[in-house]
């Protein structure tokens, strides 16, 4: 089994309009998947439909192996962080994510011993026992995410779980999500896509229901084939720099003032190229800095 | 884990979660306030028709409350007569053998706790629904047992409402009426409480029922009140109509769906019209809750 989720064909029908339009998406095992798209393209919808909580029009879901959802099959293997949605405002945290824990399956102590854990991740140890309702959005938010994780799920789906953080938790909570890569499959829904860079290894663009592309990390943003040097102006001879490397394609994107390189790695290394490039370039304009692969904002406007 | 182990949790969860919730606290000691204020006023009442009795058999006025109604209520001439004057000769026989206490409480308890059941639990499911936070929920057990495990923390909760308003009802009696401090008397009232907690099963089922339409808690309270009271009007609407010949001979068929339909039931002192009001007024509760959960099974969350 390669993938944790596939989901083909999905159609989520309100009245005439289509939330998801035939989405098709697996995500791989152990993959932290971001999903990009503007607003109503369908990535709540898809999450909801893959947590059972939305009954879909056509299309199939199958999760972990063993189907569309299932409490019987999928309980405590899947947690979802849902959008818009409240906590019961009376409980407390550590009593709510023990209670969530038991349901799960774990016994009393397991689940009590992991939500401390968690609540403590999220930086809730001293409002273990404050009402739900005496707390603010953002650790209302962390509280939200930290019953994501009680029991150790093979699947997560957060919901844009970084919205309402302030800095510094949105910080600790990427390094957090980003500790888990390779040990459970994530999929993040954000309209921060640096956030995206930073934590996910696969991104899928969803635009209108549909499923625009979907790849590794690596292969969007082209870390291991593309140098972009920020330049203070357009260069003006283009053909000395073509001359200088060869085996490499430039392109110059005047919006983000960067000029492109991309290359074969099979055939030669970055630390290369800028031993040639870099002077060339250097003689017609300033150079600010100079990075491994363009930036997921740049290729996601490229794939609309 | 088993869906029965899931749906206790939730039912003790929701218990715990009731009992803090401020409105259902409030409306739980209303419950209480009003019992006692209940059994306070009847007896005032009782008091001063004994006194008025008193007076036009030119007799002196008993210092205690209660002395000349009990020795009354347990004389066989107005057992007779109470006998005649109603229709259940049966229920009658069981009520004329009660303590006077005793049936006002269970007067009370009967009429008010389906308002009761309203107030507290009517909305419990759309409140969740409307919140959102059924959504934490039902990716961990299934929907069936989030509905029975919510519908039993409400039972006890009612119950527990019962319990209180009971023992409430009877402290105001010990020490209004003569002879009224009895153990057999706290216990003969909270078994009064419990059959009100039969009778609120198909209440809270249909209330419980209607709350998994809605994401709107006011407007599953107003449902609520609507459909009890439509419940009630229409159990006397049909009992009236009834004749013994022709299509309205079948009316009584439709009653039984009524959960006033099997009050009577309760009110008998013999173990089998009990346990046969007990297994009607239960099959009723879970048919109005699972018909309202049949739409939810298919609802978008």
């Amino acid at each position: 089994m390669n993938h944790a989720i596939e989901t083909l064909d999905l159609v989520k029908r309100y009245g005439a309009r289509r939330a998801l339009d035939g989405l098709s998406l697996a995500v791989p095992r152990f993959a932290v998947l971001g999903l990009i798209g503007p607003n109503g393209a369908g990535k709540t919808t898809w999450m909801m439909s893959v947590a059972g909580f939305l009954h879909l029009s056509s299309g199939s879901v199958n999760l972990l192996g063993g189907g569309p959802f299932d409490p019987a099959v999928h309980g405590g293997r899947i947690t979802i962080l849902p959008q818009d949605s409240e906590l019961p405002l009376e409980s407390r945290p550590l009593e709510l994510l023990t209670h969530y824990g038991r349901l799960q399956g774990l016994a009393r102590p397991e689940a009590a011993r992991s939500a401390t854990a968690m609540l403590n991740e999220v930086h809730l140890g001293d409002r273990l026992n404050a009402p739900i309702r005496s707390l603010s959005h953002g650790m209302r938010k962390r509280v939200m995410i930290a019953q994501c994780f009680i029991g150790y799920p093979e699947v997560v789906l957060l919901d844009e779980p970084l919205s309402g953080l302030d800095p510094r938790e949105v910080a600790h909570m990427r390094s957090f999500l980003t500790r888990r890569r390779g040990r459970q499959t994530l999929v993040i829904s954000s309209h921060n896509l640096h956030d995206i860079e930073v934590m996910c290894d696969h991104v899928a663009f969803i635009e209108k229901g549909r499923t625009v592309r979907i790849a590794t990390l690596e292969e969007v943003v082209g870390k291991a084939s593309t140098l972009v040097y920020q330049v203070t102006a357009e260069p003006a001879d283009h053909d000395a720099l073509a001359t200088a490397v060869p085996e490499a394609a430039l392109a110059f994107d005047a919006a983000a003032s960067a000029l492109l390189c991309r290359y074969d790695p099979a055939l030669t290394t970055p630390e290369a190229i800028n031993r040639r490039l870099l002077p060339a370039l250097l003689a017609q304009c300033g150079v600010t800095t100079v990075t491994r692969g363009a930036s997921l904002e740049t290729e996601y406007l490229k794939n609309l | 884990m088993n869906g029965v182990r899931q749906m206790w949790r939730v039912a003790c969860y929701e218990w715990f979660d009731a009992l803090r919730s401020r409105r259902a606290l409030v409306v739980l000691l209303l419950y209480m306030a009003a019992a006692v204020c209940n059994m306070h006023w009847s007896i005032n009442l009782l008091h001063k028709l004994e006194n008025e009795l008193a007076t036009v058999l030119q007799l002196p006025q008993s210092e205690q409350t209660g002395v000349v109604s009990t020795a009354l209520w347990k004389s066989k001439p107005f057992q007779r007569i109470m006998k005649q004057m109603a229709q259940n000769d049966l229920v009658l026989q069981d009520i004329t053998g009660k303590h006077p206490v005793e049936l006002i409480y269970a007067w009370f308890a009967f009429f008010y706790t389906p308002l009761l059941v309203v107030l507290v639990s009517g909305n419990r499911i759309a409140e969740d629904l409307g919140s959102g936070t059924v959504r934490y929920m039902i990716f961990r057990i299934s929907r069936i047992s989030w509905t029975l495990g919510k519908f039993l923390g409400q039972t006890l909760m009612i119950g527990l409402a019962l319990i209180l308003s009971g023992l409430g009802a009877y402290a105001v009696a010990k020490y209004r009426l003569s002879g009224s401090g009895t153990p057999d008397l706290c216990v003969n009232v909270l078994q009064w409480s419990v059959r009100a907690w039969i009778f609120s099963i198909p209440y809270l089922g249909l209330a419980m029922g209607l709350s998994h339409l809605t994401r709107s808690a006011s407007k599953a309270t107003v449902m609520g009140i609507i459909a009890i009271t439509v419940c009630f009007v229409l159990s006397l609407l049909l009992r009236h109509f009834t004749t013994e010949t022709g299509w309205r001979a079948y009316l009584p068929y439709l009653n039984m769906l009524m959960p006033e339909d099997h009050k009577m039931y309760l009110w008998r002192n013999a173990l089998a019209p009990l346990v046969t009001g007990t297994a009607y007024l239960l099959t009723l509760g879970f048919c109005y809750l699972l018909t309202g959960y049949a739409f939810f099974r298919k609802r978008d969350v």
